[in-house]
């Protein structure tokens, strides 16, 4: 057996275990000594993850483990970063905060009171030890001592309770959700606070209080709001993180500085770091190749560049499975692409003209090809929204058993079966994309108009537009999807329900009962999974209601992205500094 | 003198006052919505609904305009809607000597381009010096802009390594880092204007230096260069001071995709950023400006005439 397959039997072993406890117990398998802080252990950490249901293979594989800091680093320095894909960052307050590509800035400024490390330990953060009730409604912090904010203000227990008020405010946070379950937080003492739960919730420490996903308890300064009124706070937000933001001109980028305060003495190696916006693939390159930056964040790298990337000495291109998913979402109130009963069994429905024409247009996808020439290799077709950076719930024989396989012949006779024999009187159809995927959407045209030899016309909108049309279903087709996290609640609960948010939310309800998809057994799948503690049973929900949006056509699964870091070799960036999803720029030095 | 200037600042004023109001009303026609380009998925629908209310979405436009429309006339011009809603005269503010440096340098680096380049090109008419001219202000005026900065940032930045590929460092952290940030964007958006100058120059020169005064003025023998530059030239650039006017005015606006490619965020940008988030309070705000700009740069260019030409007078 190979090092990667006994790895990866580790791993699901772990993965198993992790899983094992009863759904009904409060404390979740876990004794109370084992759940109270300053640190919790990697298998109380997984088991935590598991029981809120955002624990997958990926995150347990190692390669995420910390490894030692290579020699000749050295502290101090100044890193150039490009923030890519994006004309400005709008703002950095965590109750503001609507894209990923912000609060990787912003975990780098602020402190929440848990962060969770590379190897998934939940490390304290400004929590300097914890404990919970035996019936798991209790938490009770006890708070790092001497710590300060980036303003000389001495953080303590009011602090707490003063973001858990702002963030509760839905006028002041987007994020109230996220400690929705939360009754009340009470101050015993100036170090010492507790949060009194609705109902035990395994999420409670890694992600409610959490300080880059969670962002309603990353910790805010009273006096830095009150001193500066929050559209200033917004750009320059005082924390307690290892770094202070010394400058945020809008477009033009954000400039840290080392937190000499900062209670962790070993961090930040570096002295001062610029981020830069860049919007555009070339401009990034170039700035990359100039070496006017050393490191990329922000959004995705562009596909086109990393062989570009690669093929340079002086850079390193790491990837990893992303997570997520993009597709083609096909409106089932189209009259020649009409399917108002998903419920019914798939051979009848395979009888009605509109579900055929749907499934022609799945057949029809040449995701290989799609993949080869609009994401220049790097990505994995997609035939479900289980990605494989979920990797104990990927199902990798869903690309052949699906009803969604390739299969251009096929394609063609439903096509014909449905009144349209090689595309003929097959009316035009609008590919909606935003102006970024504007080039996915030509590919897909060109795959449409090779196979099926229908016209496809790419409409590119502005993210504005296109998210109203497609919360209306007021669109033919749309290309898009999740970014996603690394839980599969996050494909089906978010896209494949009948009542999820993205499944035509502003619809008009008379005339279309439902949005993009609607199965009564899909809904059942994953209501089910969602409560269900055994992995193996969970795991079959899973790929169950996975199989049913494929087979049934929910749309036209794509692709799942991969998740791409380049920085110039000049810099060391340990293994602990590579969280999926986050760039902890504090670990980082020059080496 | 005097009143004419008042009539047309008054009339000036009374254009962006309606330049703004029309964009009010339009911009809630176009289709977009901001709150849900705000939230993506990330805020509840209570955050939804309170967003609204905040933002006084919940009252008609009507509403929405007449407190707008009273806020403007007391000078504030609002907040942005999206991110930390920072003030939008805050962002114009910012973004405006980026623009007007960019500009600048730009108008400068067309200038020089396009003189000499229109003087050669008319004084010595269907010789190979013309073709040579002519052939590269059409090149010029047919080479996009973007295509041209990327090449600049490819060559000059990413391979020879003299010059920044991207950025912007104010006057104020030194002239040569600004300056040097400027060099390449500048010479992007100033080649496409050079040729229009250049070709404007050529055409308006041609036409002068046949003029009877420039025959009286060859024959009493004075040099070619006074006779170009104090008969031919002032007579030339009348014409040409108008086009001038309007490509400033134009290069503030105008230079957004060079802009992009830079990673400069000039009033073009803050612009388009607006009306991608359907961001109202800042589009209103710098279309505002922009009309004011463009306002102002035709009432500067017709009290140039004057200086330029005597003979024209304003009452």
């Amino acid at each position: 057996m190979s090092d990667f397959y006994k790895i990866r039997r580790r791993a699901k072993d772990e993965l198993k275990t992790a899983y094992d406890f009863d759904s009904k117990d409060p404390l979740f398998g876990l004794s109370k000594d084992e759940i109270r802080g300053p640190q919790l252990s990697r298998r109380t950490t997984l088991r935590l993850m598991a029981a809120a249901g955002g624990l997958t293979l990926a995150q347990v594989l190692p390669g995420l483990a910390p490894k030692a800091v290579l020699a000749g680093s050295h502290g101090g320095g100044h890193l150039r970063c490009a923030w890519a894909g994006v004309g400005e960052i709008v703002t950095l307050d965590p109750a503001r905060i609507n894209q990923v590509l912000q609060f990787q800035i912003a975990s780098n400024v602020l402190s929440g009171l848990m962060h969770i490390d590379n190897s998934l330990v939940a490390q304290g953060d400004l929590a300097e030890s914890w404990d919970v009730s035996s019936d798991g409604l209790e938490y009770t912090i006890t708070l790092r001592q001497g710590v300060t904010f980036h303003n000389g203000d001495k953080f303590d227990s009011d602090d707490v309770l003063y973001t858990f008020n702002r963030s509760k405010n839905p006028e002041k946070s987007m994020h109230s959700r996220v400690i929705g379950n939360v009754n009340e937080a009470v101050k015993l003492n100036d170090h010492q606070v507790k949060f009194i739960l609705a109902k035990p919730q395994a999420s409670f420490l890694t992600k409610a209080l959490e300080r880059a996903s969670g962002r309603a308890m990353t910790i805010v300064s009273r006096g830095g709001i009150e001193a500066l009124g929050d559209a200033a706070y917004g750009l320059a937000p005082v924390g307690t993180g290892p770094y202070m933001v010394t400058s945020h001109v809008l477009g033009q980028g954000v400039v840290l500085e080392k937190f000499a305060n900062y209670y962790d003495s070993d961090r930040p190696k570096l002295d001062k770091i610029t981020i830069t916006p860049v919007d555009g693939a070339e401009p990034l390159a170039a700035a990359m190749e100039a070496g006017d930056v050393d490191y990329i964040g922000g959004n995705p790298v562009p596909s086109q560049l990393v062989e570009r990337f690669k093929s340079n000495s002086d850079l390193t291109v790491d990837i990893k499975p992303g997570p997520g998913f993009q597709s083609v979402w096909i409106n089932p109130w189209r009259d020649f692409m009409r399917v108002d009963n998903f419920n019914k069994p798939i051979e009848e429905l395979k009888k009605e003209n509109g579900f055929m024409v749907r499934l022609a247009l799945v057949k029809a996808l040449d995701r290989d090809l799609f993949v080869t020439q609009a994401k220049f290799g790097y990505g994995v077709p997609a035939h479900g929204t289980i990605n494989p950076a979920m990797g104990y719930y990927f199902d990798d024989t869903l690309s052949s058993t699906s009803e969604q396989a390739y299969d251009p012949e096929g394609a063609r006779a439903l096509l014909a079966a449905a009144g349209y024999p090689g595309g003929k009187g097959f009316p035009t159809l609008k590919l909606q994309t935003t102006p970024n995927t504007k080039r996915d959407g030509l590919v897909v045209a060109n795959i449409y108009k090779k196979v099926l030899g229908i016209t496809v016309e790419v409409d590119a909108k502005d993210f504005s537009v296109g998210i109203e049309e497609f919360n209306k279903m007021d669109f033919d087709l749309r290309l898009g999807g999740s970014g996603g996290d690394y839980d599969p609640d996050d494909g089906i609960i978010d896209w494949m329900q009948t009542s999820s948010k993205f499944n035509g939310r502003d619809r008009n309800k008379e005339l279309h009962p439902f949005g993009f998809f609607s199965s009564d057994q899909a809904d059942a799948a994953i209501a089910k999974q969602s409560v269900t503690a055994d992995l193996s049973e969970r795991k079959k929900l899973v790929q169950e209601a996975n199989a049913i949006t494929s087979n049934k056509v929910a749309c036209g699964f794509l692709y799942h992205p991969v998740d791409i870091l380049v920085y110039n070799n000049k810099l060391n960036v340990p293994n602990d500094a590579r969280i999926p999803g986050l760039h902890e720029l504090d670990r980082i030095s020059l080496s | 003198m005097l009143t004419y200037i008042l009539k047309r600042f008054i009339g000036a004023i009374l254009v962006m006052l309606a330049v703004a109001t029309l964009v009010f009303f339009m911009l809630r026609l176009v289709p977009g919505d901001p709150i849900a380009a705000m939230l993506a998925d990330a805020g509840s629908e209570e955050a939804r609904i309170a967003m609204v209310k905040r933002l006084g979405f919940d009252k008609s436009v009507s509403v929405q305009f007449l407190k707008w429309f009273e806020n403007m006339l007391h000078g504030d011009l609002g907040a942005s809607i999206y991110g930390s809603n920072q003030p939008v005269s805050t962002i114009i503010l910012e973004a405006l000597p980026r623009t007007l440096s960019l500009a600048l340098i730009s108008f400068i680096i067309a200038l020089i381009i396009a003189l000499p380049a229109g003087i050669l090109s008319a004084t010595r008419k269907n010789t190979t010096t013309d073709h040579v001219v002519s052939f590269f202000a059409f090149l010029g005026l047919s080479m996009p802009d973007f295509w041209l900065a990327i090449l600049l940032i490819i060559v000059f930045a990413a391979n020879l390594h003299w010059l920044p590929a991207i950025g912007y460092s104010p006057i104020s952290e030194g002239f040569w880092p600004w300056f040097s940030h400027l060099i390449l964007p500048s010479i992007a958006v100033g080649t496409g204007f050079s040729a229009i100058i250049a070709r404007m120059i050529r055409s308006s020169m041609l036409e002068v230096l046949q003029a009877d005064y420039m025959r009286f003025a060859t024959s009493k023998g004075l040099k070619d260069w006074t006779l170009l530059i104090k008969h031919a030239l002032p007579n030339a650039l009348i014409p040409v001071i108008t086009v001038i006017g309007i490509a400033f005015a134009l290069l503030i606006s105008g230079a957004v995709v060079v802009e992009n490619v830079f990673a400069i965020k000039g009033l073009g940008r803050v612009l388009i950023q607006g009306i991608l988030n359907r961001d109202y309070p800042v589009v209103q705000g710098a279309v505002l400006v922009v009309s004011a700009i463009f306002v102002l740069s035709n009432l500067f260019v017709d009290l140039l005439y004057a200086i330029i030409d005597p003979r024209i007078r304003y009452s």
